[in-house]
């Protein structure tokens, strides 16, 4: 079996972990080329026009892991509200009909998501022993919150660097010691260390970074390549990025612990209550309660990702201005018509908006 | 009497006649907004933000121009009308996003309508709107059963007669003659339009295209025509189990007159839908699999309806002219 895997974010890492503790050489796991314009090119070539950027880039990666002979392809599927749940149904007849024989296994993240993984992993490796794939899953969540918790960090020193680039510099760097990590003690070794180089960064006396946090729809907060690297460009105009949502938070929750009846955005969903009672799908509900709780904490601004079309995504836009907690939202839209440019100009617009009220708020 | 203001836009073709009789059983009265109009169009459109589809733009719209003439405004939170079928965010936020939008919004009755959770949520949510107008549980119960039976008969009604759900509303209205009268002569060629009520049956969005189509000597079909149970049939052959609640109006109706050899399929849809986006290229690839000529028209409020009429036009020559070469 040789199972390909979409992108997003640093998630393939997880993946790799797995099959490096569990693989027995039966099958293969084929992380197809990093997210590029050409698997952009190849998703937008086969998808219906009006699709969202998470279809079309996730379809590309799973061309692209055809290509490399993928006869297996892994996707996640919601049951919920959102186009999520029809993306296995649309993808498995587009690479039918490019005559790839490849057949999808999918892994449930809205309902029943503990039996649907449990499901998969029996799928893909019978005869493993529990003991072995919980101690894999284990490494591979030890990673997963290594990744993040780099993450954090280099959003803030991004701000305050004194030479601009460098703390990306040594952030990529981790990913990939990260990723490379033979045992859990390698993982934890590791992330010590590149966090002491950042901490260790010179950096600048005189910054005062304003905070902005970012909220939105989870494929396109978390995948680097689907929001043309936003964090990395608000840092570089002295920005202090927050977020709460992680991949390591949603694998741990929306995966696992959910099941056990934790909800992880309990505060987040009451605080949206007086303007959206209720889940609309996606991360639409996440989104208006977030935009309160950061008005509360003080925080500078927010900036709310989604692709375009997104449904959950417009009913929360159509609702964020009207909150009584106040903070400037900017909404940027992701699809294959995007210019980078074009963002960076729009953002920094948005930071000087920041900037000029709190001037103005210290007055 | 307590009125109940009734947004004619999104599922008030479908459901209008059930929440009708619902509310007048409760002793209250139901307010329709007007047909749409530059007006509505106008409020709806500046009020939600750009990237909102133009149904619900409208929607906006309509409220806004019942505000002042209505004590309550029904709008159904609908999150789910079979198992593991699901609407729209849209359709699940609209009371939300109407109280965010239309500041001056009468109090709003929304019942969330989950039927994937079962009957029993379902008759809970009754219950707690029938409240607002009767303390009396059985009379809440009675006007629950007397909607059902009101709204199966107007789906009846529908694929009974093969009137559109306009035809049916009209009809409702016009007590003294009951009768639908059939065109005189039938044509010899026919087209299925599918898509949401709300779209195929809304003339504002979709610039009058069934009587255009009519006038243009076309036996035309739509989704409400064919029993619901052929639609749902349908709909499991082409595309299994459904992930919408509607996907049997648009892939199921699609499958359908497919299958009943129609001379063309017109898809209508606005831009932005997001279900759409996905269910649509189902039944185009099925229509090229069938070699059925297929029309994809995609609507906003900039569509014009002379570049309609051409597109129109352009597709139903070439429908004619392959009957005419088949035969």
């Amino acid at each position: 079996m040789r199972i390909g895997i979409p992108h997003c974010g640093n998630a393939y890492i997880i993946a790799e972990a797995l099959v490096q503790k569990i693989g027995n050489g039966e099958s293969e796991l084929i992380i197809p080329p990093p997210t590029s314009q050409r698997t952009l090119d190849l998703g937008v070539k086969y998808s219906p026009v009006e699709a969202c950027l998470p279809f079309k880039l996730t379809l590309g990666n799973l061309i692209e892991a055809c290509e490399l002979g993928a006869d297996t392809l892994i996707h996640a599927r919601g049951t919920g509200v959102c186009r999520l749940g029809y993306y296995v149904k649309e993808q498995e007849q587009i690479i039918r009909d490019l005559g790839y024989n490849a057949h999808f296994l999918t892994l449930d993240v809205s309902q029943h998501r503990f039996s649907s993984i449990m499901r998969l992993m029996k799928d893909l490796i019978n005869n493993v022993p529990w003991p072995k794939i919980i101690s894999a899953l284990h490494f591979a969540m030890e990673k997963l919150f290594a990744l993040d918790k780099m993450e954090k960090v280099v959003h803030k020193v991004r701000a305050i660097e004194l030479e601009k680039g460098r703390a990306n510099q040594i952030y990529r760097e981790a990913v990939k010691a990260i990723g490379e990590a033979k045992t859990a003690k390698e993982v934890k070794n590791t992330t010590k260390e590149y966090i002491k180089k950042l901490d260790q960064m010179p950096r600048d006396p005189t910054a005062d970074p304003v905070k902005v946090s970012i909220v939105g729809e989870v494929f396109v907060v978390l995948d680097p390549f689907a929001n043309m690297d936003i964090e990395m460009e608000l840092g570089k105009l002295g920005v202090e990025v927050e977020r709460t949502m992680s991949l390591s938070r949603w694998v741990k929750y929306r995966l696992f612990l959910n099941y056990l009846g934790v909800n992880e955005w309990k505060e987040v969903h009451e605080a949206a209550m007086p303007y959206l009672k209720r889940d609309v799908g996606g991360d639409g509900w996440e989104s208006v309660g977030e935009k309160v709780l950061y008005a509360r904490e003080g925080y500078d601004g927010m900036v709310h990702l989604a692709p375009f079309t997104c449904m959950p995504e417009i009913v929360a836009q159509n609702i964020i201005p009207s909150t009584k907690e106040d903070i400037p939202v900017l909404t940027v839209l992701y699809d294959e018509q995007m210019a980078r440019p074009g963002m960076i100009t729009r953002l920094e617009a948005f930071v000087d908006l920041l900037k000029f009220r709190r001037r103005r708020r210290r007055k | 009497m307590v009125r109940v203001g009734i947004p004619r836009a999104l599922s008030y073709y479908q459901y209008y006649p059930g929440w009708k009789v619902f509310f007048e059983a409760l002793g209250a009265e139901t307010v329709v907004s007007p047909q749409t109009n530059k007006a509505i169009f106008t409020a709806g459109n500046s009020r939600a933000v750009a990237e909102t589809c133009l149904p619900v733009k409208l929607f906006f719209g309509h409220v806004i121009s019942l505000v002042d003439k209505c004590d309550y405004m029904f709008i159904p939170a609908l999150r789910s009308l079979g198992r593991k079928a699901y609407y729209c965010s849209k359709f699940i936020g609209l009371p939300d996003m109407t109280r965010a939008l239309v500041p001056g919004c009468p109090p709003i009755l929304d019942p969330e309508i989950d039927l994937n959770k079962g009957r029993r949520s379902l008759y809970h949510a009754i219950y707690n709107l029938g409240r607002h107008f009767s303390s009396d549980k059985s009379k809440i119960k009675k006007a629950l059963e007397q909607a059902e039976r009101a709204h199966l008969a107007y789906r009846r009604e529908m694929s009974g007669k093969g009137i559109t759900p306009i035809q049916a509303l009209d009809e409702m209205h016009r007590d003294e003659d009951n009768s639908y009268l059939e065109p005189e002569i039938s044509p010899s060629l026919s087209v299925a339009v599918i898509g949401h009520q709300y779209v195929i049956y809304e003339d504002y969005i979709n610039h009058r295209l069934i009587s255009r189509l009519q006038a243009m000597g076309f036996r035309v079909f739509t989704p409400e025509m064919a029993e619901q149970e052929a639609l749902d049939i349908a709909m499991t052959n082409l595309g299994g189990a459904p992930h919408w609640s509607f996907e049997a109006d648009i892939i199921g109706a699609g499958e359908h007159y497919l299958e009943a050899k129609v001379n063309g399929i017109i898809s209508v849809a606005v831009f932005g839908c997001g279900p759409d986006s996905m269910m649509i290229d189902m039944v185009r690839h099925r229509a090229s699999e069938l070699k059925t000529p297929f029309l994809h028209l995609s609507l906003d409020e900039h569509t014009s309806e002379g570049g309609l009429v051409t597109r129109l036009e352009a597709f139903l020559d070439m429908v004619k002219r392959r009957k005419r070469v088949c035969e």
